[in-house]
Formats: C-alpha cells, structure tokens, sequence
C-alpha cells in the first residue's frame, strides 16, 4: 500500500519533472528567440528568416545598431539579406561550439583569439586563403599583422580582422579637482598613478582611489605587466611568464592597491568595476576602447569624466596597452559561402571599415581609417586610445588559452584579496601553467 | 479454447499497455537512459572539440580525478548544501503544510503564494536574489545599515556565500514540498484526530502520533529526491556567483564543475568522469535511503 502510494508519488513527481524540464528549455529558447526577434525589428528589413538570409552571429549589444547600418547598406548594394544575431559573450562560445557540433554554426560570425585554433583545427571554418587573394576589396597588408596572424593556421586564413582595441584610463575630473590633484597626462608613471589613488581614497570607504574587473585582464593588469618588463605567455607560446621579474613586480604592485586603494574584492565581484565608477565611487578605471558606447552614454561619466592614456612605467619608461582584434568568419558547411564571402570582403573593405570607425562603433583594423572615430563622442579625449596605439601588445593567447587563463584568474583571487603574496601565487601559476602548454598538441 | 481467448485477450491487453507506456519509455531512453551509457563511456576519452578526434585514455581521467583536491572540496560543498537545503525545506514546508491544512480565511491565497517560487524560471529567481544580496547596493544591507548593522558579503564571503546560495534553494522549494505535504495530509483520516481529541491529546502529541507516522510516505518520497536535487544543484550558484568570486572554491558544486570543464573549457572526457562521480553518489546514498525506508516500514 505504502509503496503503490510512494510509486505512484514517484510517477508524478517525474511527469514534474519533465514539464519543469520542458518549461526551462522552453523558457530559455524563448529568450534567444526574442533576442533574435529584437535584431530582426532593428534590422529594418524584417522579412522572415529564409534560406538565402544569412545569420550573423555576434556578442556585443552596444555594437549591434551600428552594424545593422553597414550590413543594410550591404543588402541595398547587393540584395543579399543577412540577419544579426546577438548572444552574450559568457553563452556564445557555448552556443558556437553546439552550432558547430550540431552542424548548424551561423553563416558570418565573430571569431576571437581566444578559440581559433580549436575552430580551424577541425575545419569548420571556411577557407577564405584563395578567396582573399584574388579579391581587390580586401587587402590584409592593410591590417596590423598581428591580427592577420591570429586568424591564420598552417598558412590558411580563416577570418578578415574587423577593429582593434586599445585601453586608456578614465578619471573623474571632480574627483580629482576634490583632491587637488592635476589630470593624468602623457608625464604619467605608474607610480604617480599609485600615488593619486592614495589621495583620492576616503578613509570612510565612500570612494576609492581605482577599480579592476577582476574578471578581466585585458583591460586592467596585464598591461601593467608587460609595461614592467614582465610577460603572460613567452614569444614562442611555450612557457608561461608568470616566473619573470616584471611580472612578478606588477603583480605586487597591482596587489598593494589593490590591498590600500580598491574596494574590497567581494565588492567588486558582485558590482564591477565600470558600474562603480559609473556610480562615482572610485575615481580611476582602465577600460577598452569596445566599452566607448556603454560609458559615453552614461549621464554620470558624460557630467564627470574623461580619458587619458594609460600611465608608463619609470624604469622601462614603456607605455603599453594590450590590443586585441575580432575576425570575421564563415561557417564551412554554410549553404551560401559566396554570399557569406561577400558579406566578408564588404566588412573588410576600406569604405565598410570606414563606416565601422565613423559611427564611432570600434576602432577599425584598416589601416587610417581610425581619425574619424575620435569625432563621434567629440566630448571626450578619445584620441587617448589612438595615441595607446603606439606601444601596442597583442594580448596573450595559445593553443589553450581559455583552460589556462581561467586558471590564473582563479589563483590571482587570492593576491587581490590579499590572503597570499604574489611571490608564492604566482610560481605557483607558472607551474600549473607550463604544464597546461605542455599538454597543447 | 477457452485458454486461447485468454491468450489472446492478454496479448491486447499487453500490447495496449506497451503502446501506453511507449511515449514515457521513449523520451526516457533517447533522453536519459542512452546519454548515461554515453557519458561514462565518454569518460574513457580525452575529448577534441565538437565530438570529432577523441582519444582512448583509458582511466586517466579518473586518476585526474581522484587526484584533483577541487573535485573533493566541491563534494563537500555540495554535502554542505544538501544538509542545510534538504532538512529546512522539508522542516518549513510541513509546517506551512499543516498550518495551511486547517480551514484558515484565505488558504489558497497563501498556497498559491508559496507555490509561486517553483513557477518562476530560476534564471530570474537567481537575478532577483543577486540584486538582494548585492553588497553595495542590496537590499539586504541596506536594511542592515539602517539598523547600524555592517554590510555582509552574502555571496562574497566563503564562510557564509554556500548558506546564501542554499537559502535561495530552499526559498524556491519550500512550496513543492508543501504541496506534497498538503496531499499527503489530506489522506489521514479525520477519525484518528477525533479519537485523539477524546482520548485528551493537545495538537503537538497529535503531530507527532498521528500526523508524522501517516506522512511518512510522502516524506520518504520528498526526502528522496530533495536529496538528489539538491546534489545536482547548479542554476543558483552558476547565476548568482561570478568565476573570480573568492568565495566561488568554497561554494562550487558538482555540477557547477562538470558544466565549467565540459562547457567552458570543452574538456568533456574530463566533465563526463565527474558527472559519473555524482551518478555514483546519488545511487550510492538513495540506496541507503531505500534500504532505511524497507527497514522503517517493515518494522
């Protein structure tokens, strides 16, 4: 009796089960589907999805708008219809990677240093190589060649460079006015900066003098690290730099602010750095040129705030910024590679690229097509980013980036703490790290 | 011939049963029952991306496994959860449940209230608490700070973010488990209250002679897969914790694991041997728990 009564208890339980499971996926589905539909509607030509409407995979919102502009300038000059697609960057590695499982990638999308080489390595890109060469649109020895490089396995180009990305560090002028201190300027060393956040930290925790997103490195430490001399990964991707003496150096230096002069770590995890500087609470952030939209539209930061370069260091008297560059890509098994390759060659040609920069969307990767994209928030000294542009590093990666960067950035939570010290955090690093790249094939 | 018609007769019956159960059976074997024997034997393999280029390795991964102190620190972590979210969720939904059993003004009011946690998409039940927990602009430290209380880092701090998490588990809960309970209630006879009644015990000697025992199947039933679920918590700590949260060591669950390794870092051999090590544990403890149920019930 019991048990009939326990079994039949069970039976429902599962058919719950089920409909919570049908009702979840549901759910999620009808997330992205209203994402899509949100494209769609911005699109402008909002004629339903067919099979000759390419989809266009990307993962930023803020430069949705002003790619939709160029790609419908593309379907006027061509009558090729393409669709944009945004997921954020936290599911779209997991959506890409199921799309290409499945046989189902999106026909143009973003590509990234970080994943390349998994993508090229199994073939599911298209192979632009021949397409590039008898193209007179694109021309890659118009794009810096560390972008090109990324996107290039065993000689084969898998995707065209799209923009770059510089940092530069933003202030709070009255913030700065409060504490009497003058603005950062090209004269800037990191210590003066260290110094600066000194006096513009309150003893009662109400602002604080500079921010890390701890849960990016391009924008914040590692540029420290290499204009100290130090370095993530050798030249060669073989060995981890965790076990130089610059890295080491900015790795403490990063951590005594980080100790005296940040919000408390717990902080920032549940708030972020650009939100808190948004909300004036600290004076000081470093940030990518891809955040311009977000921060520039702020009221807060519009009414307090500007760029300057980011600040060098005294003893290699280095200012570096760590730069990085999206590619556009092609499914291989799309059903229209020549549309998809149109797509391509117009989003890599000087007037497409032109556009990218004058909208003010990022900074192109074409060669002088970047002195326009200054002009479209003219309130601020954008010219901080082209100036970074100077002393540029491409921003760390190999075989295996994404296991071993999540890795360190799991073990640097305890320097920014300050529960360990960067000496014994980061020998540590550099040894699971060189056993990670050993593992590369 | 007599004999033959019953034959007969048995096979439609048989085959109309089969037909019934073929929908349920189905979704079972394409969905459940082939992707177990797929991940384990996935778990012998060092895995390339999108399913193509797997290498043999063998136990390797298991090795890997035994050998990996997260694994065993987010097995504790997730013992810790299942004992604080199993025992207050069931504790509170009887309560809840008994209470609303009475004829109150208003009891479905109060049970679609308490319900409602379990119809909302835990992405968003997620969001919501991270917001209340937020340590500089939550709500809860804002009350805090209004009566000269400092700030708590709910989900930041590793000693206390798992209690946050399970306290959002038990929060979304509770209403399940109450209406389970309410069932369950609703099937003890009234008889035996009255004769209680005349027999002269007071409402908590009733509880426990009467209300508790005649429950005991539900509750054997609710603890069961209380306990499995909350061994395969993931959406609340994947929603509310970012991966650089210091306190994210201490608090990372099972699954929480097997989704970074097979979905993040596309390590799928390596995700699959810890989803088999939670499938071995579940089975393990739910073994226990049926055996104890037989022994209970037999006595």
């Amino acid at each position: 009796m019991k048990m009939k009564k326990f079994a039949a208890a069970l039976m429902g339980l599962s058919m719950a089960v089920s409909l919570t499971a049908c009702g979840g996926s549901a759910s999620s589905s009808s997330e992205s589907s209203s994402e899509t539909s949100k494209a769609e509607t911005t699109q402008g030509s909002s004629t339903a999805a067919t099979g000759d409407t390419l989809t266009v995979a990307i993962w930023d919102t803020n430069q949705e708008p002003g790619l939709t502009k160029i790609i419908n300038e593309f379907t006027q000059k061509t009558g090729i219809k393409a669709q944009i697609q945004v997921t954020p960057w936290d599911q779209y590695w997991t959506m890409l990677e199921a799309g290409a499982s499945g046989g189902s990638l999106p026909d143009v999308f973003w590509m990234h240093s970080n994943e390349i080489n998994k993508y090229a390595k199994y073939e599911m890109l298209l192979d632009l190589t021949d397409r590039i060469k008898s193209s007179d649109k694109v021309e890659m020895d118009k794009f810096p060649e560390d972008i090109v490089n990324i996107y290039n396995y065993n000689g084969k180009q898998y995707a065209v460079p799209k923009d770059i990305d510089t940092i530069a560090l933003w202030y709070n002028k009255k913030m700065f006015d409060e504490a009497g201190l003058k603005y950062p300027d090209e004269s800037w060393t990191w210590d003066d900066f260290k110094n600066a956040c000194a006096k513009l930290t309150k003893p009662d925790g109400s602002q604080y003098g500079y921010a890390l997103s701890p849960s990016n490195n391009q924008d914040g430490w590692y540029n420290m690290v290499y204009a100290m001399g130090g370095e993530i990964i050798s030249e060669d991707k073989k060995a981890s730099g965790f076990d130089k003496e610059g890295t080491i150096k900015a790795i403490e230096f990063i951590g005594d602010i980080a100790k005296k002069y940040m919000p408390k770590y717990e902080t920032l995890t549940d708030t972020g750095a650009t939100v808190l500087f948004e909300s004036g609470k600290v004076a000081m952030i470093t940030q990518g040129s891809w955040m311009l939209a977000e921060l520039c539209n702020n009221d807060y930061v519009k009414a307090n705030a500007d760029v300057a370069v980011l600040p060098k260091d005294a003893t290699t008297g280095r200012r570096v910024s760590i730069y990085n560059g999206l590619g556009w890509a092609a499914a291989a098994n799309t059903k229209n590679p020549d549309a998809a390759w149109q797509l391509i060659e117009y989003l890599g040609s000087k007037e497409a690229q032109q556009k990218q920069s004058d909208l003010g969307i990022v900074i192109s990767a074409y060669e002088g097509t970047t002195e326009n994209w200054v002009k479209a928030y003219p309130s601020f000294n954008l010219k901080a980013y082209l100036d970074m542009m100077k002393d540029l590093q491409i921003r760390p990666y190999s075989k295996s980036t994404v296991v071993w960067e999540n890795m360190l950035s799991e073990k640097l939570v305890k320097v920014w703490t300050g529960e360990s010290d960067a000496k014994t955090v980061c020998a540590d690093i550099t040894k699971e790290m060189n056993a990670l790249l050993a593992e590369e094939e | 011939m007599k004999r033959r018609e019953r034959t007969k007769f048995n096979l439609k019956d048989f085959l109309w049963g089969w037909l019934f159960l073929l929908p349920t059976v189905a979704g079972l074997l394409i969905l459940n029952i082939i992707p177990i024997f797929q991940t384990i034997y996935q778990s012998f393999f060092k895995t390339g991306a999108f399913g193509k280029g797997n290498i043999f390795v063998g136990l390797q991964n298991y090795k890997k496994l035994f050998s990996d102190a997260s694994i065993w620190q987010a097995l504790f972590n997730t013992f810790k959860y299942a004992i604080i979210e199993v025992p207050f969720s069931i504790a509170i939904a009887l309560v809840f449940a008994v209470l609303l059993n009475k004829k109150i003004r208003g009891r479905t009011v109060y049970r679609t209230i308490y319900f409602l946690p379990m119809v909302a998409a835990p992405a968003a039940i997620a969001m919501v608490w991270r917001w209340l927990y937020n340590s500089k602009f939550g709500l809860l430290n804002h009350l805090l700070n209004s009566i000269g209380l400092e700030s708590v880092n709910w989900v930041a701090d590793p000693s206390i973010a798992f209690i946050s998490i399970a306290a959002v588990g038990i929060w979304s809960v509770v209403g399940y488990n109450m209406v389970l309970f309410l069932a369950g209630l609703q099937e003890i006879p009234h008889d035996y209250y009255e004769a209680a009644e005349i027999d002269g015990a007071n409402a908590f000697r009733q509880f426990f002679a009467i209300t508790l025992p005649c429950l005991s199947p539900t509750m054997f039933f609710v603890t069961v897969t209380r306990v499995i679920g909350a061994l395969q918590v993931f959406d609340v700590i994947y929603m509310m914790m970012d991966k650089v949260n210091p306190a994210i060591y201490k608090t990372q669950s099972l699954v929480y694991l097997f989704y970074k390794y097979s979905f993040v870092e596309y390590n799928k051999g390596y995700g699959s041997a810890i989803v088999v090590l939670l499938l071995a544990v579940i089975m393990a403890i739910t073994a226990v728990q049926v055996y104890l149920q037989k022994k209970w019930s037999d006595a």
